[in-house]
């Protein structure tokens, strides 16, 4: 899959916390697998993913290799409310980047 | 009426022509109503030779072994059964090579997948074959002896491998497994409600296979819609002649796969779209390819929600079932295992093979092509009966093969009515 897509979902549960669930399409290629010819597949996997909450960074993690294929991120946020904006951001070890934004749904 | 009838068949004529491809003219049935669908009738939509995969996407691999003296979904050619050596007693064998044999998941594969036998039973064991924790008390040396090697002796419908006449386990090896088996002679069956498998619960998959963030095979509907839109080097896209797919697909793929008289085999989805794409826009999506699942992905989810209403009636679909139900009864691979003898109920399906469950034929289809969270791939139901031969030490057929269409068309079958939910994920 040449294109890096990412897919959200934010939705309001609760008073003040929204739910917010993230799934990337991304390889994440440990480096150690080998392809149909036998040759190793270049290490290849998201190194910083950041969450932001209308426009505030609100989460910042730091990824390894040892995430699996296709991560799924889950998180929820505190002092939300239905119409905020939640964007997230990951880096890859090859530079590449991909940002998605959405709007908190409510309950 | 007559005159519109005429106008329909020129309309169709006309159609043919402007598709230009002889092979769209040569389908042309003699005074018929509907021009058909343009189609490549050329080079194999599948990889020529095909080779079996090697690794997927995960790294998980595939066993390489050519397994050709035994039969496959083309060839019988599994021999019969023969006599066992002849067995002499005393019973010369080593218990506890016997139990590790029994227990190796590498070589058969293990016997705790089908089996139960005493307290030093393995985690979650299968009950396709019964609770073996008497045999011992139950049956003679010479018996269990000829048992392990060819249960065909015995029993000719056994779904139990011929473990020594196919060569999994020697004559010294099935010794020592008859060994640990005589030791086997009081009750026992796991006290633990899941480790029982006769009371473990039958897996529920209840994930929203439609939620973009739960199911990763999502992200292929999304590239199927682009590619559909994206100019082919003809220069024309599929969303040039199928302006509205949405309406035009609303139950389409619902009546897939479908006999196909100028290729003489069932055509699935998957094939359809190496051959149109190729008689239409130029595009060369091989079967199995990231592109075909892609938008073979966006055809089967256009019609989510549709009733499988495949042909069975027309005599070339009675005549497909009729060969696949032949295949589904034959005995297949180095384990000798029919398609029947696992998933139908009569046999040995709602059953477990280690912490497997067998399902049956009914609700196996509407949702592929799925993404398999075990895998980390999507496999479309050709993939799947690569797997299954495979699984049974069967060779399996390129994806295209028309053995896999006759057998697709009557899974379709018994699967009339499902409605698609597609892209499925499963584990």
């Amino acid at each position: 899959m040449a294109e890096a897509t990412m897919k959200i979902r934010a939705r309001m549960e609760g008073a003040d916390v929204a739910d917010v669930k993230v799934l990337m399409q991304h390889p994440m290629e440990t480096g150690q697998r080998k392809d149909e010819k036998g040759n190793l597949v270049p290490l290849h996997f998201i190194t910083n993913v950041s969450a932001t909450h209308n426009g505030k960074v609100v989460m910042e993690a730091e990824w390894s290799q040892a995430v699996a294929r296709n991560p799924f991120l889950g998180f929820k946020v505190k002092g939300a409310k239905a119409g905020d904006k939640i964007g997230i951001t990951w880096i890859d070890n090859k530079g590449e980047k991909s940002t998605v934004e959405t709007t908190i749904a409510g309950s | 009426m007559r005159i519109m009838k005429v106008a329909v068949a020129f309309v169709a004529t006309v159609l043919a022509v402007a598709a230009g491809g002889a092979s769209a003219a040569e389908g042309m049935k003699a005074g018929g109503a509907k021009a058909p669908v343009p189609l490549d009738l050329g080079p194999s939509a599948a990889p020529v030779p095909w080779q079996r995969y090697k690794v997927d996407s995960q790294g998980s691999s595939w066993p390489q072994t050519d397994w050709k003296e035994y039969s496959n979904s083309r060839a019988s050619v599994t021999p019969e059964a023969s006599p066992p050596p002849k067995f002499t007693a005393p019973l010369v064998g080593d218990v506890d090579r016997g139990r590790q044999l029994a227990y190796d998941r590498g070589r058969g594969g293990s016997c705790v997948v089908c089996h139960i036998f005493d307290k030093t039973t393995p985690s979650q064991p299968g009950n396709v074959g019964p609770n073996l924790s008497q045999i011992g008390a139950g049956r003679t040396e010479e018996w269990l002896f000829n048992y392990v090697w060819d249960p065909r002796i015995y029993n000719k419908n056994s779904i139990m491998p011929p473990w020594g006449a196919h060569r999994v386990y020697n004559a010294a090896e099935v010794r020592d497994i008859v060994a640990f088996l005589k030791t086997l002679q009081a009750p026992y069956e796991p006290a633990d409600k899941v480790e029982n498998p006769a009371t473990r619960p039958a897996p529920v998959d209840n994930r929203d296979n439609l939620d973009p963030t739960e199911n990763p095979g999502m992200f292929a509907l999304d590239a199927g819609k682009a590619l559909f839109a994206k100019a082919g080097p003809n220069g024309k896209s599929c969303a040039s002649c199928h302006a509205a797919p949405e309406k035009a697909f609303k139950t389409w793929a619902a009546t897939m796969p479908k006999w196909e008289p100028r290729l003489k085999k069932v055509l699935g989805i998957e094939e359809f779209i190496t051959r149109h794409a190729r008689a239409t826009t130029g595009g060369e999506y091989l079967m199995q390819s990231d592109a075909n699942i892609a938008l073979s992905i966006y055809l089967r989810n256009l019609a989510n929600g549709a009733a499988i209403k495949v042909d069975a009636r027309s005599p070339e679909a009675r005549a497909a079932i009729r060969r696949a139900n032949e295949l589904m009864l034959r005995k297949v691979g180095q384990l000798n295992m029919a398609c029947v003898d696992c998933h139908t109920k009569e046999r040995h399906a709602n059953k477990w093979v280690r912490g497997q469950y067998l399902v049956e034929f009914k609700g196996t289809v509407a949702h592929f092509p799925t993404w398999r969270t075990s895998r980390g791939d999507i496999w479309d139901i050709r993939k799947r009966f690569q797997w299954c031969n495979v699984s049974v030490r069967a060779n399996e057929l390129p994806p295209d093969a028309p053995e896999y269409g006759d057998i697709e068309l009557a899974l379709a079958v018994l699967n009339q009515g499902e409605k698609l939910n597609v892209p499925g994920i499963r584990h």
